[in-house]
Formats: C-alpha cells, structure tokens, sequence
C-alpha cells in the first residue's frame, strides 16, 4: 500500500528472535517426560515458575511456539475473512493424522506431521474444487470437507483401534491436546514451523498485505496470487498440524482466530495485528500450559483457548478505540455535553428575548423558558455550574466568558444551518429546526467557516433572528466585557 | 376513484434517513396524486434507492413519517408492490419462475395457508402480460437479466397493487425489454395505480414518466415532467453535491 | 496394513448383519436414515441462507449445555440433558450477533469465537468433573457418537406393545415434526430466505422466522447428538443438501433427494462399517460424502461431454455471468 507500513514489520523480527532464544537454551538438557509427583497446587505453582520440570519446559516452549506461529497465521485468516478456513482444515488434517501413524504404527511426530500436512493441502484444494466448479458457496464446501475429512479420521481411527499391537496412546490426544506429552521432536518441529512463518511473513510482507486486501489489484500488477495464497495454505496447513499435539484437533482454530480478532479489534494497521496477535498467542499459550500443569494432565488446548477468549473479551469490551465501555463512556459524556449546551442556549434564548439589555437571568425563567419545573432547571444549571460555565448567585443564572462564548456558538451553529439548509438544500424553513438541534453540536469551525462563506456571511436565520458573528462572541453580551466579578445587575421584572 | 377526495397514494413528510455511514436523505416532503406515473430521476448516491426502501419500512427513519393511503405503512402496507434491485436475491435459488410470480400472493395468503387455484391463475395471467409464460417452469438462474427483471415485474403485478414501488428496473435489460416494461407499467397507470420508478438514464425519463422526483440527498422538485425537467432544475440535482451536507453527514455517522 | 482393511466377503458384509442380529441392524440403520433425514432437511434451509457453519457452532457448542445441565440439576436424565444442550445453542447464536452487533468482527470469526470458546469451557468443565468421578461422558462420544449402543437401551413400551429404543422414537418423532412444520409452513420459509425485503414488506417478522429455524437447528443437533456426535451431525447437516442441490433446482425436489440421500448413505453406510469394523456413524458420513461425490464428479463429466459436442449448452442466450 504505502511505502511507510511496509518496512514496520522488521520491527517484529528482534521480538521473535529473542523469545526463540529464550526458549531454545530451556531445552537443551531437558529430558523425556518425568514422573510427576503428587504434590499441592501451590508447589507445582512453585515448580512451573522454577522451570525444574524438564517435561514442563518442552510444554511450555511448545505452547508458547505455537501460540506465536497460530497468532501470526490467524491475522491473515481474520483480515481475510477465512477464519473457518483454519476450522475446517484443523478437521480435515484427522485422516492424515490417521495415515501418518499407520505408516510405521508409531506415533513419529515426522510421519504424522507429513500425513496431516497432504491431507490438509487436500481439504484446501478440494474447497477451491468445489467452489470453481459448482454453485456451492463457501461456507457449504468448507463444512463439506470439515465434516466429511472427520468422518474418514473417524473411521480410520476407530480401525485402528482394532488393530493389534502398536503404540496408540497419543493418538487421543490428538482429539483436545496434551502439551505435557510434548517430546522433543515435536517442540523442534514447532519451532521449525514458527520460524518458517516468521521468515515468510517477514520476506514477503508486503505481497502478503496486498494480495489479502485486494487481489485483483494484485494480479493486475503481475503478482503470482495462487502462489500467495497456497504457500499461506501450506504455512497454515504446517501451523495447524504442528499445533495438533498440543492444543487438539478441534480447538487449533480458537488459536488461530481468537488472538488475531482480538488484535484486529485493538488496532488498525496490520503490522501491529500481526506483532499484537503473535504476541497474545505467545501469552496464552503460556496461561495454557501454566493451567494446565498446575491441574495435573488436564488438557492443554481448552484453557489456551479460555485464556485466549479472556483476552478478547477484553479487547471487546475494553479496547479504547472500539471497546464496547469506551464507546458507551463516550456516548454518554457526548450526551452530556449537549445536555449543557443545550442549557446554556436556552439561557441564551432568554436573553435574546431581551435584547440582551441584562447579563442574567432568574431559575424562574429559564423554567419557564424550557416549560420545566424549577427543580429540573437547578439540576441541569448545577451540571453546567460544575465545569464553570455559568455562575450561580443565588437565585441568578449569568454566563462566565467561556460559557457566553460556547452558548454563542451552539446558537450561531444552529442558525447557520437552518440557513443552509433552507438555502442551499431547499428544505422547507418549518422542517429544519429538529435536524439543526443535532447538527449544531457537532459542527467543526472548519465547516463553520465554509458555511459562512457559502453564506456571504448572512446575519439573520430564515426565522429573522441574528446569527452571532465571530465579534459577537468575542465580546461579552453587553459591549467589550463581562464584568470580571459576575453578575451585578438583579433582572427587571 | 380519482374523484373522490382520498388520501394520496403516498405521502412523505420530513423524511430524514440515517445509513449506517452517512445520512442519506434530508427532509423529503412528498404527496404522490393518484393515477401517477413517477420517475424518480438523480445521480448516483443521492438516494433515490433509499428513498423506496424507506417508504418499504426496510430502512429505520431518523425523523418524519410516511402515509400509504392515509394510513401508516403497517395498515397500508398490503397494497404496496414492491419490485427490488436484481441484484438483490440469489438466483441460484432453487425456485422456478412461476413459484417466485407465486410469492407476490403471499402477502394474501393466512399463515401455512397454500396458494390456491385461483391464485395460480392469476400469477400465470401475470406471466402471460410480461411474456414469460413459455419459461414458467425454468429455475430462475437460467433467464437472460432483461427475463429476470420481467419476472420481478410479474411477481410485482400478482400483487395486485395500488401502488408500485420499482428500484431500478430497465437496469441490465435490453431495448426490446424495456419497451415492453414501459408499456406495461403506462397500462398499468390507465387503471388508476400509481407507480414510483427508480431511474437513471435522464434522456428516456422525460419520454417514459408524466411526473419527475429529482432527489439529491434532499428533495430538489416534484412536479409534472414538463414543469420539472428544465434546465436549471436539472443543474441544481446533477451540479455537484452540497459538499458541506456531505462533510456533515459524515461527521456525523462516523460517530457510533 | 493388510489386518487394516479385512478382505471383502459378501456375505460376512451384506446378510449377515441381517440374518444374524436383525433388530441391531435395523435400530442402528433407522437411526442413521431419521438422524440424517432431520438434518439434511433443516440443512437445506441453512444452505440457501449461507449459514451452514452456523450449524457446525451449535454442534460444538452443546457440550458444555449438557454438562451445565448436569451441574445445575444434579441429573442424568434425557429431559435436562436435552433442554441444557438446546438452550446452549440458543446461547452461541446470540452470543455470536452480539459479537458481530457490537464490533467490527466479521460473521465468520464471530461463528469461530463463540463456539470454540464454548466448546473449551466444556472440555475444561468435563475434565474436572471426571476427576471427581462423577460424571461420566466420553470424550469421543461427544466427537463421534456411539449409535451402536443405541439397540442396547431399554426399549419404549405403549400399552404392551414394545416400540423401540427410546432414541430412535425421539429421533422419528423430531423427523416426522420437521417435515410437517416444512409442509405447513412451507410459503413463509421459502420467502423468508429468498427474498427477505419482500417478505418484510408483505408484514412477515424474518427475525422470527430466522431465531425459529435456528431453535429447529439447535433441537435436530441436540436429537440425533447422542447417535453421531458433534461433528458427524455437521455432515449430516451439509452433505445431504449439497447432494441434492447437485441433483435438482426445484426446493421440493431438493428435499425430497434429501432424504434419498439419507436413506441410501445410512444403508451404504451401515454395511462399510461392518466390513471395515468401524464407527458406523463415521462411516455413513463417508458414505454420504462419497455419494456427494459421485454426483459431482456425474455433474463434471457431463459438462465435458457437453462442452466437447458442437451445440452449446441448452439454458439460452446468457448475457451476464451469475453471481
């Protein structure tokens, strides 16, 4: 796109190189999984923090590796809006597992994760297949291939189960995750897997970038866009089947999908997407295999994802741009402020009726102006009080310079738009009134300015009342300046 | 009917409509006199399309409200026929022609009631006037676009309206088509029934309508073709936006 | 591998399931006809109105319904497990509009989000009450169901006449209501997902017609769950309809292969699994997915032939593609 975003993402390079590092040298003199010993919930607390299990090291630099290489795949499933694209294939890989353990009937990480990988490509290429060549659309053919590819697994495995001999107790796992029963090859193809997508995603950026946001675009500047999205495909297919040990089958696409929205949700440029969704994949990962150590050979893949799920529920209701609470806060304070404007219009109201010959006015009248009680007339006075406003002597209502200044300006808003809105759109004079009540808070000066000139700078709204003018809010209601003690002079009545 | 004093077919007052991104139509105030054929003429994005569906009850109203026959659209609703954009259904869908002309009856039919013998008739008379009864038995998605419009058309004439509500329909469609669809709907205004007909091709529309809307964001004129197509009329709708309306509109739905 | 695929014996595989264990056969090859039958029927309507993995979200996320259930009541019995699973996929259809009304997530990510979030809270919920051993649902019952325990349960008596595994009369029951609410009902459904604009122009509530056709949903799931699982049930939801769209273009049609498709994929099905010694449930989804197949590759091959004769095609003068 621009020239600026696309060398941003080299600043994720140091991040990931330095948690490969911190991870790799942990793994060094670890061993194969160790008995674990029936202690309390605080001392295996104790021991995750201490690293001494070595068993424990391979989970955690497992989940960690994946949470990384799933947040930086599911960015591009999310932008792309392929997000069940990672659900079906997470089934669909089910058969392949099958086949890669029935190679030799041992569960060699190698065999399977090539198995998985030929029947994830397979589920990807029969969703193309369906969609070229029918009407289906494609939601139908990604339930398609989910859903039929789970059937063979299903079938294979339940045959598998019949047969004698061999070493099938990992093949259960497979279904919700274990990542305590990460061995060391698994851990290296993990890392082998992640450091290929960080290697990808940072050589081929910008390629990656256009051909998911415009691929027409795309094509038409001479970019391979097959080639982008199967090698996303395999680079998918790879994070998918390497992450099955430790998260489950089922539960691969939560972490592909969920860290991702919630970058999407906290950010707007997509290289920051990328770092935020790699960075709370790495987080959950963690909190998973922390969970899951702590509650003893619970599975490994569910508390990722409820970990990841908090974190989006954060960004859900909390993300300060598109937050849920933040857009509520701003709702009300807006509604708020055009609360007080409105008050202090109608005391300018009150004054006009006048001619402006005083500079305050009585609860009385402001009540009766609003066709409100008295008491409701104290209390939107008492807000509009608070951020000093107006002042309050009393039983007498006067501007403070800001407030005359603001007040001067909601009314000129208003009947500069009626204006316009008669003149230059044609709308009848007796319908503008409601649409210039809610366009007269939110004018800029900017489009003040534009109005005017459009306007010639006209002085009188179609109703014949004065528009105030950039003089009259500079002045005080009664010449050059309010007099700096407050209101003086008691209303005639 | 023309005589009496009754209400107009429709009546649009302070007609304000907020899209999700930006408003898009300010304060229309419209009566439509029965027996009207109306082409409702402007460029593009200033609202012409809303404005029908607004009047459909498929948009909500950021202010005003609009009359079918003196009565509000929920009471009046059922003699209002309505024919959308093409582009608007699925035409891989499993239905044939004659079970779409079918479905302008619904509105007609009770709850789990089924069509009945005279309802057929009365959507193969349907088909018959647009010339399409020779394909009444093909799926919709293997008819040219002019076949499909006039599909649309029949379903919209099984409705048996008094009032026609047409989004854009001589898009796509070819001369001989849209020849046809004029005919029919001038037949249709002989009747009495008044018609609303989006449009976007200024040349025919003097020729096609006898009463011209011009809409950009708001409502411009409304009046008889010969009063309303004139030059500077025709300048103030299609010489440029009001830029401020827009940058307001804006501001305005960029806020949540 | 050879003790992988035992040899093929027509006999072992086609009568003897019949004349040795009739009553077995039978259950478990209804079962699979009504509980493919009652999906791909509801299916067909979740087709047209793109939203077939909406289906596969309420499979998953019945789960942690049934075990919620449990939690709340204290019981096993049918009648909670079916309304915890059901209200469960009440709640994942609401908590994906929530998600998509109130940030800009796309409705596929929404889908994702909520029912594998769900789905977790299950496992996680599962996991602590098997600790405790006192609950007891198996982990691949939930994936793939068990429908060959289904002629083992105590059979339903009426007035002294014994009428079935209890299951099995549920599963008829919930087909024979679907296909009469699709036969009453047939006009509203039909506009609702074709052309919802018209049909909220002729007063009809599409918002109710979509939140009813998603309970149908959530109750054909939660009915057939139990003999094929979670996911298989997401088969039977897709593949049926998407035979039958191969074959047809007319709705009734459509239905009707689907249950052509149910009955065959049932049968075919049944048989695999006795020669292959597997799931049952497993293997009538691939048998389903291998007749969806047939006719895809039937519809291909046609349209070569039909390409490599001289005349074009039938369907007439085409000027624009369809969308």
């Amino acid at each position: 796109m621009n020239a600026l975003s696309l060398h941003r993402p080299h600043r994720l390079l140091p991040l990931l190189l330095l948690v490969l590092c911190c991870v790799f040298p942990s793994l060094a003199e670890a061993a194969r999984i160790s008995e674990l010993t029936d202690t309390g919930m605080l001392t295996r607390a104790v021991r995750f923090f201490t690293f001494q299990d070595p068993s424990l090291r391979y989970a955690l630099a497992g989940s960690m590796l994946l949470g990384v290489c799933c947040g930086l795949m599911g960015a591009f499933l999310v932008v792309r809006k392929l997000a069940l694209m990672g659900d079906a294939l997470s089934h669909a890989v089910l058969p392949g597992v099958a086949l890669g353990y029935l190679w030799n009937l041992t569960k060699d990480p190698l065999a399977i994760f090539i198995g998985a990988t030929l029947a994830g490509l397979l589920g990807a290429a029969t969703v193309q297949l369906i969609r070229s060549t029918t009407r289906h659309r494609e939601d139908a053919a990604l339930g398609f291939v989910l859903a039929s590819f789970f059937g063979v697994g299903i079938c294979l495995f339940t045959m598998i189960q019949n047969l004698p001999g061999g070493n099938k107790s990992g093949l259960d796992q497979m279904m919700f995750g274990q990542a305590a029963a990460l061995g060391r090859g698994d851990v290296i193809l993990l890392a082998c897997v992640t450091f290929l997508a960080v290697i990808a995603v940072l050589l081929f950026y910008k390629e990656y970038l256009l051909t998911s946001f415009d691929p027409g675009f795309a094509r038409s500047i001479r970019l391979p866009v097959p080639f982008f999205h199967y090698s996303l495909m395999l680079l998918l297919a790879f994070a998918i089947v390497a992450s099955l040990q430790a998260v489950g089958v089922v539960l691969v696409s939560a972490m592909l999908v969920i860290p991702a929205s919630a970058a999407y949700l906290l950010t707007d440029r997509f290289a920051r997407m990328l770092l935020l969704s790699a960075l709370f994949g790495l987080c959950t990962g963690a909190i998973g295999a922390f969970f899951s150590f702590v509650g003893r050979s619970l599975p490994t893949g569910p508390f990722m994802v409820l970990a990841a799920a908090v974190v989006f529920a954060l960004a859900l209701f909390f993300g300060p741009r598109y937050g849920i609470l933040p857009r509520w806060w701003r709702q009300r304070s807006r509604s708020a402020r055009i609360q007080r404007e409105n008050t202090l219009k109608a005391i300018y109201h009150v004054l006009e009726k006048d001619d402006f010959r005083r500079e305050a006015v009585t609860f009385k009248e402001l009540a009766a102006h609003r066709r409100e009680t008295l008491e409701e007339a104290r209390q939107q006075i008492a807000r509009v009080a608070d951020v000093e406003l107006v002042t309050v002597q009393g039983d007498v209502i006067a501007f403070t310079p800001d407030g005359w200044q603001r007040a001067c300006e909601i009314v000129r808003n208003h009947r500069l738009w009626e204006l316009y809105l008669t003149h230059a759109a044609r709308i009848a004079p007796d319908h503008v009134h409601e649409d210039a009540e809610m366009i007269e808070h939110v004018l800029g000066e900017d489009t003040v300015r534009k109005l005017e000139r459009r306007l010639n700078y006209a002085r009188r709204d179609p109703h014949g009342k004065l528009i105030p003018g950039l003089e009259d809010i500079r002045q005080g209601p009664l010449g050059p300046a309010i007099p700096p003690g407050g209101p003086t002079v008691p209303p005639t009545a | 009917m023309t005589d009496t004093p009754s209400p107009p077919p429709l009546e649009v007052h302070d007609l304000t409509v907020a899209y999700h991104q930006k408003p898009v139509l300010y304060g229309v105030d419209v009566a439509v006199p029965p027996g009207s054929l109306v082409g409702i003429i402007g460029p593009n994005g200033a609202g012409k399309s809303t404005f029908i569906k607004a009047v459909m009850g498929l948009l909500p109203l950021s202010s005003g409200w609009v009359k079918l026959f003196g009565e509000p659209l929920s009471r009046g609703g059922h003699r209002v026929g309505y024919v959308p954009q093409r582009e608007s259904v699925d035409w891989d869908f499993p239905v044939s022609v004659m079970d779409v002309v079918l479905m302008g009856r619904y509105g007609r039919l009770r709850l789990g009631q089924r069509p009945t013998r005279a309802d057929r008739e009365i959507a193969r008379d349907c088909l018959d006037k647009v010339r399409m009864l020779p394909f009444a038995n093909r799926q919709i998605g293997n008819l040219s676009g002019g076949q499909q419009q006039r599909v649309f058309l029949a379903r919209a004439l099984a409705q048996e309206s008094d009032l026609y509500l047409m989004d854009e329909p001589f898009v796509g469609v070819d001369a001989a088509t849209e020849a046809a669809i004029i005919a029919l709907l001038r037949e249709l205004k002989e009747r009495g029934r008044t018609l609303l007909v989006v449009h976007h091709d200024l040349t025919s529309a003097r020729d096609y309508f006898d009463h011209l809307m011009l809409l950009n964001m708001r409502l411009v004129a409304f009046g008889p073709t010969a009063e309303v197509f004139t030059p500077r009329l025709l300048q103030t709708t299609y010489g440029g936006r009001l830029s401020i309306l827009t940058d307001v509109a804006q501001t305005l739905g960029s806020q949540p | 591998m050879s003790s992988l695929v035992p040899s093929f014996d027509w006999q072992q595989v086609f009568l003897q399931p019949w004349s040795d264990a009739p009553a077995f056969s039978c259950w478990i090859v209804l079962m699979g006809f009504l509980a493919t039958a009652a999906c791909g029927l509801v299916g067909n309507y979740l087709l047209l109105r793109r939203m077939a993995l909406v289906g596969d979200a309420i499979s998953h996320s019945i789960l942690p319904g049934l075990i919620a259930a449990f939690l709340l009541f204290r019981t096993s019995n049918t009648w909670t497990m079916f309304f915890g699973a059901f209200a469960a996929g009440l709640v994942t259809v609401a908590l994906i509009s929530f998600i998509q009304r109130h940030s800009r997530i796309k409705p596929d990510a929404a889908i994702c989000i909520a029912f594998t979030t769900l789905f977790a809270l299950g496992v996680v919920m599962l996991s602590q009450l098997e600790g405790r051993g006192s609950f007891h649902l198996d982990a691949e019952c939930v994936l793939y169901g068990e429908i060959a325990i289904i002629p083992l349960e105590i059979p339903v008596t009426l007035g002294g006449f014994t009428l079935g595994p209890p299951s099995v009369i549920r599963m008829g029951i919930v087909l024979l209501g679907i296909v009469a609410a699709i036969a009453f009902f047939y006009k509203e459904l039909l506009i609702t997902s074709f052309d919802p604009g018209l049909a909220r122009s002729m007063g009809m509530r599409t918002g109710l017609w979509h939140y009813g056709l998603m309970s149908v949903l959530a109750l054909v799931i939660v009915s057939s769950f139990e003999a094929v699982g979670a996911i298989l049930a997401v088969a039977m939801l897709i593949v049926p309809p998407m035979f039958a769209a191969q074959l047809s273009d007319r709705l009734p049609a459509r239905l009707g292969l689907t249950v052509l498709h149910a009955a065959l994929s049932a049968i075919i099905g049944y048989h695999l699994s006795v020669w292959l010694s597997c799931s049952a449930a497993g293997a009538m989804v691939v048998a389903g997915a291998a007749l969806f197949a047939l006719v895809w590759g039937g519809t291909l091959l046609r349209q070569r032939l039909q390409r490599g004769t001289a005349t074009p095609p039938s369907p007439d003068n085409f000027p624009e593609p369809s969308r």
